[in-house]
C-alpha cells in the first residue's frame, strides 16, 4: 500500500518535470555516495563488536572540519586555482585527513571502548554516546560555530547533458573517489590477512582468538578503516556542503540508518541503503509535487529506521538469524 | 483422556536444518516421562516448543486441554507449565527468596496502584507469598539460605533453587532440563529422591530430559528416544534399555551416520 | 508439605542482625529527614547563603532550584526505565515535550477559537483558549505522556537492547520535529511552530488554594510565587521518589529486575515480557509529563527549541553518574548535574578565568562535559556515585544480556 503510494507520487513528480526529476536524482546519488561512506563505518564496526559507534558521524564531522584547515588554511586552495591545482590539493587533503582520523578511530577504541569488550553491550553504547559528545565538543572549540565549506574549488562544468539535466564534476567527482574507495575496500575485507581476520573476528571472536587471530590488532584495523572512510566522506561533503561541528550528528543517524536499512553487518547493504536513504532525502526535499519537505527529513529517516527495526531488524540484504544474535 | 500434554506433529526448522522433525508425545497425568537421546538429539528444542521459547514450524501442542502452540512462555508458564534450564538461569544477584518470589509473579496480584499504596491487602499477599516462598525453599532443601544470593550458592543448591522457582510458579508439568548434571552421585540421588516427591506429595507430572541413565532408569513411568529429531523408541524403562536402535543410536555403531 | 512449621530461624545472631539493620534504617531515614528538612527550608536560608564568602556564589537562587528539581525528578522518573527494567532509553526528551505541550495546550491562549475556563485561578475569565487549573493540567499531562509512552512502547519494546536505545532516540527526534512543524496540520495549528506557546498559566497559588488551605494572608503575595513553586516542585519530587521506590520494592519491581537480568528466564517464570516492560516505560512516562507540564507552567511556556537529544543525555548523565538504578544515587546526580547545568559551570567558568586570566566559555562546552563524565563514569565507575547494591555486582560480574528468547512472536 504504502509502497504503491510512493511509487505513483515518484511516477507523477516524473511526467510533471522529468528533468527537476532527474536533477534531483543526481543530488540524491551524490549524497547517498558520501552517507555511504559514513555507513560502512558503522557497519564495519558493529559487525565487529556488535557496537552502535556513536561517535562516528562527529568522527566524520571533525574529518571534514580538519580537511578544511589542510586544504583551504594550509593548502591555501581557492576556487581561482586551476583544476588541476584543486585536484591535486584534494587528493593530498585525502591521504593526510585519512591517516589523521584512522590514528584518531583507533586511538577512540583504544581508550574508550576497549576496556568494555566484556562489559554488558549498553556500556559500550553509553560511553560511544559520551565519546560522541566529546568528539562534537572538540570540533567546538577548534572551529568554534561557524560553518565551513569548500565547494566551488571543482568547476560545475559538466560532465554530460541531457536535456536540462546536467551532471556537473562536481558531482561527479564524489563519485570518481568514491568508487576506486570501494572497489578497494571490498578487496581489502576479501583478500587480506588483514580482512580475512576481520571477518573471523566478526563471526566468533573467540574463536578467531583460538585460532592465533590477534583480536585486538583485527579491531584496530577495523577502526583505523572505520575512520578513514569517514574521513574520504569528510572531505567529499566539504567540497559539496558546509559543515560545522554538530553537522555529524544528524548525518551519522543519517548514515545509521542506512547501515540498519542494508543490513547491519553487510558492506553492499551499507551502500545500498545510502544510496536509498540519499535518494529518498532528495526526492523528499527536492520535489515540487507533494513532498513533505526538508522540515520532515529527520521524521522520515526516522520513520523509516523505526520500521526497519520492528518489522525487518535483518535489513535488506541481512540474513534472519535463528536467535536473532 | 488423561493426558496432561499432548505433542502432535510438531516440527521445528532452523533454516534449513530440521531440529525436531514430526514428534508425537504425550504426558499422562501425575506421570513422570523421561527424553533422552545423544547431544544435538533435539530434546532442547523440543522443551523450548513446549515452554514457548521456540514457535514450532508445524505441529500442534495442547496443555491442560489448552492449544498453546505459539503462546509466549509466561502464558504458558501461567497456564501451569514450571521448567528449569539446562545451563541454570537463576537471577544471580537476587535472593533466593527474591527468585522464588519472580517465579509467583502470575500467581500474585499487586498492581501498580496497590504497590505504591502499599494498602492492607498487598501487605498481607505480599506477607503469605513470602511465607509461602520459604516453605519452598524448605521443601528444595535450601533451609536458612533465604536470603542468600543466588550466585553464592553451591552448584548443587542453584539446581535446586531452579526448582523450587520453578515450582513457585504453581505448575501442574515440571520440565527439568538435565537436573543432575554436574551433580556427583550422592546430589544426584538425592535429587532422583526429590523428583519422585514432586510427584507423590505435589501431585505434579514431570517431563525429564537426563543423561544419566541410572536417574532416568530410576523415576520413569515412560522414556521416550530421540535422535536426529526423530523419535527413535518410547516405552518402559525395561522396554528402552533392550531396544536395538537405541543401543545403536548410543553406541554409534557407524550405522546412523 | 508441613505448613505448620514457621520459619523461625536461628536464635541469637538473628537479633542481632535485626537490631542492626532497625539501626541502619533509623540512621538512613535520620539521614533522609534532614536532607528534605534543608531542602524544604532553603528559601529561608538562599540569601544568607549567597553572601557567604566564596561559597556564596555555589547557592543556588531559588529559581535554579526549581529547574534542578524538576530535571532531576525526571530522572528519577527515567531510572525507572534504565536503571529498573535496564531498557536504555535515548528519547526521554519526548516525554517532557509532550507533558509541556499538553499544560500549554489546556492553559492558554493557544485555541482562542474556544473560551473554556475549569478551575483556573488568576486567569481573568474572559480570557480566549482553554484555561484548566494547573493541578488538573499535571494529572492531564501525566494520562497524556503515560499514552504516549504506552504507544512508542508497544511496538519497540521487543527490540533488543541497543536497537531499542536507536529507536527511542527516533522518536525523542521525531516528537519535537512534529511540534517544529505543527503549526499547519491540515491548516489547524496545534504547536505554534517554531514560536512555542507562550504565555501558559500559573499553577494560580493563589485565592482558591489559599481560602481552602487556610494560609495565612503573608501567603497572598505575589512575590512569594517563587518559594511556592520551589515547595511544590519539592513535594513532586517527593512524590515520584515516593512511587519509584514503592514499585521498586513491589512485585512489578522484582520482575522489573529479573528482566534485566535473564529475559528469557523471567518469561519462564510467568512474567509478561512485554506487559512489564511496557509498565516500565509507561511509569517513566507518566513522571516525565508530570514534570514536563510543571516546568512548562513554571517558565510560562513550551518551546520546540528546548526538546532536542542532548537534553535526553544530559538527563541519562543524571541516572549514571549517580548509580543506575540508584533512587537516592540519582538525585544526587541529578541536583549536580541540574546546578552545574543552570549555574554551576558559569560559576565555576568565571571562577576559572579570573584565577587563570584566560578567557574560556565554560558552559558553551556544557555538553563535551557530560560526555566527559559519562565516558569516565562508564570506564571507571560504572555503578555511579551512590550505587545500588545489586547493580553494583552485575556491573562488575556481568549478566546474561544476551536474550535466547527475545520475544519477537509475543503477543500482547
Amino acid at each position: 500500500m504504502l509502497v504503491g503510494l510512493i511509487v505513483v507520487w515518484l511516477l507523477v513528480n516524473f511526467f510533471k518535470d522529468p528533468s527537476e526529476f532527474a536533477a534531483v536524482f543526481l543530488i540524491g546519488l551524490t549524497n547517498g555516495t558520501v552517507y555511504g561512506l559514513v555507513a560502512i563505518g558503522y557497519t564495519l564496526v558493529y559487525g565487529i563488536l556488535q557496537l552502535i559507534n556513536f561517535a562516528h558521524g562527529d568522527v566524520f564531522a571533525l574529518s571534514g572540519l580538519v580537511s578544511f584547515t589542510v586544504l583551504v588554511d594550509w593548502l591555501g586552495v581557492t576556487p581561482a586555482d586551476s583544476t588541476a591545482v584543486a585536484v591535486g590539493g584534494i587528493l593530498f587533503t585525502l591521504v593526510v585527513v585519512m591517516a589523521v582520523f584512522a590514528t584518531v578511530n583507533v586511538t577512540i577504541e583504544f581508550v574508550a571502548y576497549r576496556r568494555l569488550r566484556h562489559a554488558p553491550r549498553l556500556a559500550a553504547l553509553i560511553t560511544a554516546i559520551g565519546m560522541s559528545f566529546i568528539v562534537q565538543n572538540v570540533g567546538l572549540a577548534l572551529y568554534d560555530v561557524d560553518f565551513r565549506s569548500a565547494s566551488g574549488l571543482i568547476p560545475r562544468t559538466n560532465v554530460f547533458e541531457i536535456g536540462d539535466v546536467s551532471y556537473t564534476w562536481n558531482k561527479f567527482m564524489v563519485i570518481l573517489i568514491t568508487v576506486p574507495v570501494l572497489v578497494l575496500l571490498t578487496w581489502f575485507v576479501a583478500s587480506t590477512r588483514h580482512g580475512k581476520a576481520m571477518r573471523a573476528t566478526a563471526q566468533d571472536r573467540d574463536a578467531a582468538a583460538m585460532l592465533g587471530i590477534n583480536v585486538n590488532r583485527t579491531i584496530s584495523v577495523t577502526f583505523a578503516l572505520a575512520g578513514a572512510l569517514a574521513a574520504v566522506g569528510g572531505v567529499l561533503f566539504l567540497t559539496q556542503f558546509n559543515m560545522r561541528y554538530d553537522t555529524g550528528f544528524e548525518l551519522g543517524l543519517i548514515a545509521f540508518t542506512a547501515a540498519v536499512l542494508g543490513g547491519i553487518g553487510n558492506l553492499t547493504g551499507a551502500v545500498l541503503g545510502a544510496t536509498l536513504i540519499g535518494l529518498i532525502q532528495a526526492f523528499n526535499e527536492g520535489l515540487a509535487w507533494h513532498a513533505p519537505g526538508s522540515d520532515w527529513t529527520r521524521s522520515i529517516v526516522f520513520g523509516i529506521l523505526i520500521a526497519i527495526l520492528v518489522f525487518r531488524p535483518e535489513g535488506l540484504l541481512g540474513e534472519r538469524t535463528p536467535e536473532g544474535a | 483422556m488423561a493426558d496432561l500434554l499432548t505433542a502432535t506433529a510438531v516440527r521445528k526448522d532452523f533454516g534449513g536444518l530440521v531440529a525436531v522433525n514430526d514428534i508425537d508425545f504425550t504426558i499422562p497425568e501425575r506421570s513422570i516421562v523421561s527424553l533422552i537421546g545423544p547431544n544435538g538429539a533435539g530434546k532442547t528444542t523440543f522443551f523450548n516448543m513446549l515452554t514457548g521459547v521456540y514457535n514450532p514450524t508445524a505441529g500442534r501442542i495442547v496443555f491442560a486441554g489448552v492449544d498453546v502452540t505459539g503462546k509466549p512462555p509466561h502464558a504458558i508458564t501461567e497456564l501451569g507449565v514450571g521448567r528449569t534450564f539446562q545451563n541454570i538461569r537463576l537471577f544471580s544477584f537476587m535472593t533466593a527468596l527474591e527468585n522464588v518470589l519472580v517465579g509467583m509473579h502470575a500467581r500474585l496480584t499487586g498492581g501498580i496502584v496497590r504497590s505504591i499504596l502499599r494498602t492492607p491487602g498487598l501487605r498481607r499477599e505480599e506477607r503469605v507469598a513470602r511465607d509461602r516462598a520459604r516453605e519452598l525453599l524448605r521443601f528444595s532443601g535450601l533451609r536458612g539460605r533465604d536470603d542468600e544470593l543466588a550466585r553464592n550458592l553451591p552448584y548443587g543448591d542453584q539446581r535446586r533453587l531452579e526448582v523450587a522457582r520453578a515450582l513457585a510458579t504453581e505448575p501442574q508439568l515440571l520440565l527439568l532440563d538435565e537436573p543432575t548434571a554436574g551433580m556427583n552421585p550422592q546430589e544426584t540421588d538425592a535429587f532422583t529422591g526429590f523428583v519422585s516427591r514432586l510427584r507423590s506429595e505435589q501431585d505434579l507430572s514431570v517431563l525429564l530430559i537426563e543423561h544419566d541413565m541410572r536417574v532416568v532408569m530410576g523415576v520413569s513411568d515412560r522414556v521416550t528416544v530421540l535422535d536426529y529429531g526423530e523419535k527413535i523408541a518410547e516405552g518402559t524403562p525395561k522396554e528402552i534399555q533392550h531396544d536395538e536402535r537405541v543401543i545403536e543410536a548410543y553406541l554409534g555403531t557407524g550405522a546412523t551416520a | 508439605m508441613a505448613r505448620e512449621q514457621r520459619a523461625t530461624g536461628g536464635g541469637g545472631g538473628r537479633a542481632a542482625l535485626l537490631a542492626r539493620t532497625t539501626l541502619e534504617r533509623l540512621r538512613s531515614r535520620a539521614f533522609l529527614l534532614v536532607a528534605i528538612g534543608l531542602l524544604l527550608f532553603y528559601p529561608s536560608y538562599v540569601d544568607s547563603a549567597q553572601d557567604l564568602e566564596l561559597m556564596g556564589e555555589f547557592f543556588p537562587s531559588l529559581n535554579s532550584m526549581v529547574i534542578m528539581i524538576v530535571f532531576t525528578m525526571m530522572a528519577v522518573g527515567l531510572n525507572i526505565v534504565v536503571g529498573y527494567a535496564g531498557l536504555l532509553d535515548l528519547g526521554y526528551v519526548a516525554f517532557y515535550a509532550a507533558g509541556a505541550y499538553t499544560a500549554a495546550w489546556f492553559a492558554s491562549l493557544q485555541f482562542e477559537q474556544v473560551t473554556f475556563h475549569f478551575g483556573a485561578v488568576g486567569v481573568s475569565e474572559d480570557l480566549p483558549g482553554i484555561h484548566i487549573s494547573i493541578w488538573l493540567v499535571l494529572l492531564l499531562a501525566a494520562l497524556f505522556t503515560t499514552v504516549v509512552g504506552i504507544m512508542i512502547g508497544l511496538p519497540t519494546l521487543r527490540l533488543r537492547g541497543d536497537y531499542l536505545a536507536i529507536v527511542t532516540l527516533g522518536f525523542g527526534e521525531i516528537i519535537p520535529q512534529f511540534v517544529r512543524n505543527g503549526d499547519s496540520i491540515a491548516g489547524f495549528d496545534l504547536t505554534h511552530g517554531t514560536f512555542g506557546i507562550s504565555p501558559i498559566d500559573s499553577p494560580g497559588f493563589g485565592s482558591t488554594l489559599n481560602d481552602t488551605f487556610g494560609l495565612p494572608e503573608s501567603y497572598r503575595q505575589a512575590t512569594n510565587a517563587q518559594e511556592l513553586f520551589f515547595w511544590t516542585a519539592v513535594v513532586l519530587l517527593l512524590f515520584t521518589v515516593f512511587c519509584s521506590v514503592r514499585l521498586r520494592d513491589s512485585r512489578l519491581g522484582r520482575a522489573w529486575i529479573a528482566i534485566r537480568e535473564d529475559e528469557t528466564a523471567a518469561a519462564a517464570m510467568g512474567v509478561p515480557l512485554m506487559r512489564t516492560k511496557t509498565w516500565a516505560y509507561a511509569l517513566g512516562a507518566f513522571f516525565g509529563g508530570i514534570a514536563g507540564a510543571y516546568y512548562a507552567s513554571f517558565k510560562s511556556g513550551a518551546f520546540p527549541a528546548d526538546f532536542y537529544f542532548n537534553i535526553s543525555i544530559f538527563l541519562l548523565c543524571m541516572v549514571i553518574l549517580g548509580g543506575i538504578g540508584s533512587v537516592w544515587g540519582v538525585i544526587v546526580g541529578g541536583m549536580v548535574l541540574g546546578w552545574l547545568n543552570v549555574e554551576g559551570l558559569a560559576t565555576i567558568g568565571s571562577k576559572v578565568n579570573e584565577a587563570t586570566g584566560i578567557d574560556f566559555e565554560v558552559p558553551k562546552y556544557q555538553f563535551g562535559i557530560y560526555g566527559f563524565i559519562i565516558v569516565l563514569m562508564m570506564l571507571f565507575r560504572p555503578v555511579g556515585l551512590i550505587p545500588e547494591r545489586r547493580h553494583q555486582r552485575e556491573l562488575e560480574e556481568g549478566v546474561h544480556d544476551e536474550p535466547l528468547y527475545d520475544a519477537t512472536h509475543e503477543g500482547n
